[in-house]
């Protein structure tokens, strides 16, 4: 056992196999990571029905596999430690008196910097684009109220229509005006990927561009009291003649 | 290590305190009777003059809970001190030696009892009560959450287990590191006699006691329907049981600033001869870090629940809209206490870990003034990101990019703690006991918590995300799977010192495996769901998530049993286990050098400090460092090859 003294070297016995070793294990298991970032967070949170979506999915995506190699290499090296270096019961001897080793730490340190900037320059970039919705020159404008424990739509250009279902054109970006009567409720489309409290009071703002035909969920999100669970509607996007019609049977125009 | 080094005198006898006194009669039983009987009292006034108010109902509770809170305080002697001086007399030295609990065997554990020791005793059985409680509220929400539409629990019983689940957890995650091993083990680790205010100390841990029941009174006044964070207005609608959270949350704010103060000033101040700062244990360092920050943050908390029993008892409208209030100013008090408390449980269980794996390593802790930046980092971070909680609030949207910013970049001290673990098991000899095993488990599970925890610091995955079980899957992989797991490995490292026994080995590990299995299994079916779409907090849920939730509730029964194996093997270890020695796992702390059982004033005499305690490896003694005078006294190791730095040399024999 080599005795150092308190700031040592870095030792170099012994550890050429090691490295090879665990930078098979890391890679092994950043594949795997990687192939599992790619498949399997998008499948659960299932197709998108917005660009927004489509934008949080890529998130997912792009910031799984950034985290791959990190987690790759945590694990391999623990994993590594308890295969290699594990003593069988007490250790009879002490391991090399290594205190630190600058360039490790500085290298560690100044990659999750790197890391970090890219996760805040992807994030403000993709969050100019999903609010772009709502600086389309002619968006449907929709007020949403929530109280509890139900949804109330209605669409001030059309003749102010009111409906406790969502109607929604496709491809054409939607204001959301979103307001309580009582608690706060937050109003969620699942498969848009858009969220906004409903606060008593104060009207809060989200938007977005449907661009998938179909019907989606529209949850509470935010504790609501007693039926909170109940809270919950259906969002139809529709064709726009289909929408036109809708807003006439209801007694609106457009 | 044995108790070799210091020499050990027999205890000075101390003659028989004179007198007996009302003091010496205050027990948790006079403490119930007094809360009882002033409760009684004050329930009967409140409820005579104020039942036909508006309020009535929340003032009757308030004065009610109040008036207990204040009888148990009064019954369990908290206030013998105070009122002594208030009246010019001053403790005398066996009035002390009493309070320290000298020579009262277990009746110690069941009085006011100002011995670090005594109160970390406490504060161990505390959070387990609290787990116990909390754990089997969990075991009935995942029972309910079976399947879709299992109408095991109706909603309102729902909403209150929901509430109180979540609350009376993040009070154990709170005190689970800090009030055990920061009151019993930390004291020693620096090499002083006690804390610095050991009355403060059995205070604190007496108001937590006093508070607990005033939070499970809730169970009977309606419940906390509001989920733990008692966002108003929701707040403001709700049952009495809310009045019963806002008291206990106010008595638990002051619990923790008299914790705080005592633990910092302890460590600033009574630190042994020669433990500077590079040679405090990390471990202290953790200790500080969470109790100095909570000292800023509970006060926000309790001036949020100050407001709302203005609201809900005298008709205030601070958090109602309509009366000019705001519901996001309790959203920005409740988050300035939430994300600091946060690291308040995270780092100290992360200190623990970093403490225990040079030891179980053999080699010294890896990159030590990193390890210390880092804790500083997360500390100073962790005040500025409470509004990541509210991205989809609507509150502020402009400072989104901000606060995406700061929460971002704590990820960056967070990851060094990682290097700080892998570097110090690289190359080691690593024996891999149940504590270092809760090292690997965290290194597993936080980076899963942590991961996650960046999906989520981003604005438009936020969007997608908050309020979802994916939020709810990634802060238990944080504080259970990395804060619990570490507060289990440091029980099952100081189990040995704090009981004088040996923890059960083999249940410890079933223990271990079902917990961590049963666990991730928990969780992972919980991201699922919450990608998903499902949201948090929801009694029924549809038919989509099904296979998801019920993957979860086998997780957590399996948690329940490894829970219960753990509980078993505490209680039986503590019972009957192997007597321990001194030094069962060859540390070098300074708690690894004094005997078992631990003198009522630890040190015979005073250790004084000469190197750090991670010279694993080292020659002992080399004066490789100039001005390091190593003193050639060094304490002698039978129990490893281990031979330790620090010299424990008598210097002040006085007692």
């Amino acid at each position: 056992m080599s005795v150092e003294p308190a700031v040592a070297d870095p030792p170099r016995r012994h550890s050429r196999i090691d490295y090879w070793r665990i930078g098979w294990i890391w890679l092994a298991l950043t594949i795997l990571l990687v192939l599992f970032s790619i498949w399997v967070p998008t499948r659960l949170m299932g197709p998108p029905a917005s660009p927004t979506m489509r934008a949080v999915e890529s998130t997912m995506r792009v910031f799984s596999i950034a985290a791959s190699p990190v987690a790759a290499l945590v694990w391999a090296v623990a994993i590594y430690s308890l295969i290699r270096w594990k003593s069988k019961g007490r250790p009879t001897e002490d391991g090399p008196a290594v205190r630190g080793y600058g360039p490790v730490t500085i290298t560690w340190a100044a990659v999750s910097t790197v890391l970090c900037v890219f996760l805040l320059i992807w994030g403000l970039a993709e969050m100019t684009s999903v609010t772009s919705a709502a600086e389309a020159s002619n968006p449907l404008v929709v007020n949403v109220t929530g109280q509890q424990w139900v949804w109330t739509f209605s669409y001030p250009d059309e003749g102010n229509v009111e409906s406790d279902q969502l109607y929604l054109p496709l491809n054409r970006p939607v204001v959301f005006h979103v307001t309580s009567k009582d608690v706060i409720h937050s109003f969620w489309v699942v498969q848009m990927g858009i969220k906004v409290d409903a606060n008593p009071g104060v009207t809060t703002k989200t938007s977005v561009t449907p661009d998938k035909l179909g019907t989606f969920d529209v949850r509470c999100a935010e504790l609501c009291g007693l039926r909170h669970a109940d809270m919950e509607t259906a969002a139809h996007v529709v064709n726009p003649a289909d929408f036109t019609t809708w807003i006439a049977q209801n007694g609106g125009h457009t | 290590m044995t108790a070799a080094v210091i020499s050990q005198p027999a205890q000075p006898h101390q003659p028989a305190a004179a007198g007996g006194g009302l003091m010496r009669r205050l027990n948790v039983g006079t403490a119930v009777a007094g809360g009882v009987i002033l409760g009684l009292i004050g329930w009967l006034v409140a409820h005579s003059l104020l039942q036909d108010d508006d309020h009535g109902s929340d003032q009757v509770v308030l004065v009610t809970l109040t008036c207990w809170a204040v009888g148990f305080m009064i019954g369990i002697g908290a206030f013998n001190g105070p009122i002594g001086w208030a009246l010019g007399r001053d403790l005398r030295r066996e009035d002390e030696l009493f309070l320290a609990g000298k020579d009262q065997g277990i009746s110690r554990y069941f009085r006011f009892t100002t011995d670090h020791k005594v109160v970390g005793i406490q504060y161990l059985v505390v959070t387990m009560v609290l787990f116990a409680l909390g754990g089997t509220l969990a075991m009935l929400i995942r029972t309910n959450l079976i399947s879709p539409h299992s109408h095991f629990l109706n909603p309102q019983t729902y909403n209150a287990i929901v509430g109180l689940h979540g609350l009376i957890m993040i009070v154990a995650t709170i005190i689970m590191v800090t009030g055990p091993f920061g009151n019993f083990i930390m004291p020693i680790m620096i090499g002083a006699r006690d804390m610095a205010f050991p009355r403060l100390n059995a205070l604190s841990l007496w108001l937590i006691v006093a508070a607990i029941p005033t939070l499970l009174s809730a169970a009977v006044l309606g419940g906390i329907p509001t989920g733990w964070v008692g966002y108003a207005p929701l707040a403001d609608q709700a049952p009495p049981g809310m009045d019963s959270y806002s008291v206990f949350i106010i008595i638990f704010a002051v619990s923790s600033a008299v914790a705080g103060a005592n633990i910092t000033t302890t460590v600033l101040t009574m630190r042994a001869r020669g433990m500077s700062w590079n040679r405090t244990p990390i471990f202290v360092y953790g200790t500080v870090a969470s109790v100095g920050l909570a000292i800023p943050a509970f006060p926000m908390f309790m001036a949020s629940q100050i407001l709302l029993q203005v609201d809900r008892t005298q008709g205030g409208q601070f958090f109602v809209a309509s009366g000019g209030g705001s519901p996001w100013l309790y959203a920005n008090l409740f988050w300035l206490m939430g994300h600091p408390e946060v690291y308040v449980i995270l780092i100290p269980a992360l200190a623990a870990l970093m403490e225990l794996t040079p030891v179980f390593s053999r080699k010294p802790l890896f990159s030590f003034n990193a390890a210390v930046i880092s804790i500083a980092g997360i500390v100073g971070l962790s005040v500025m990101v409470w509004a990541h909680h509210m991205y989809a609030s609507g509150w502020a949207p402009d400072l989104n990019g901000p606060f995406m910013l700061t929460t971002e970049m704590i990820s960056v001290p967070t990851g060094l703690l990682f290097l700080v673990i892998l570097g110090t098991v690289w190359r080691g000899r690593v024996w891999t006991t149940v504590p270092m095993m809760a090292t690997y488990a965290m290194l597993w599970n936080f980076i899963i918590g942590g991961v996650t925890g960046i999906y989520l610091s981003d604005v438009p995955a936020d969007y997608a995300l908050h309020g979802s079980m994916f939020v709810t899957a990634h802060f238990h992989y944080t504080l259970m799977g990395a804060g619990l797991t570490g507060a289990i490995g440091a029980l099952a490292y100081w189990f040995p010192k704090m009981t004088g026994r040996m923890m059960n080995e083999r249940a410890g590990y079933i223990s271990f495996w079902l917990v961590q299995i049963g666990f991730n299994v928990t969780f992972m079916g919980m991201f699922a769901v919450g990608l998903a779409g499902q949201p948090r907090r929801v009694v029924t849920y549809a038919h989509l998530f099904a296979t998801g939730n019920l993957v979860s509730t086998i997780g957590a029964y399996t948690i329940g049993i490894g829970m219960l194996v753990l509980l078993y093997a505490v209680i039986s270890s503590w019972r009957h286990g192997d007597r321990a020695p001194a030094n069962p796992w060859g540390g070098k702390t300074l708690e690894w050098t004094v005997p078992n059982p631990i003198p009522l004033e630890n040190f015979e005499v005073m250790p004084v400090v000469t190197s750090d305690f991670y010279g694993y490896g080292e020659e002992p003694s080399t004066g490789a460092d100039g001005e390091d005078a190593r003193e050639p006294v060094h304490a002698g190791a039978p129990a490893g090859p281990a031979a330790a730095v620090v010299a424990a040399a008598p210097v002040e024999g006085e007692l």
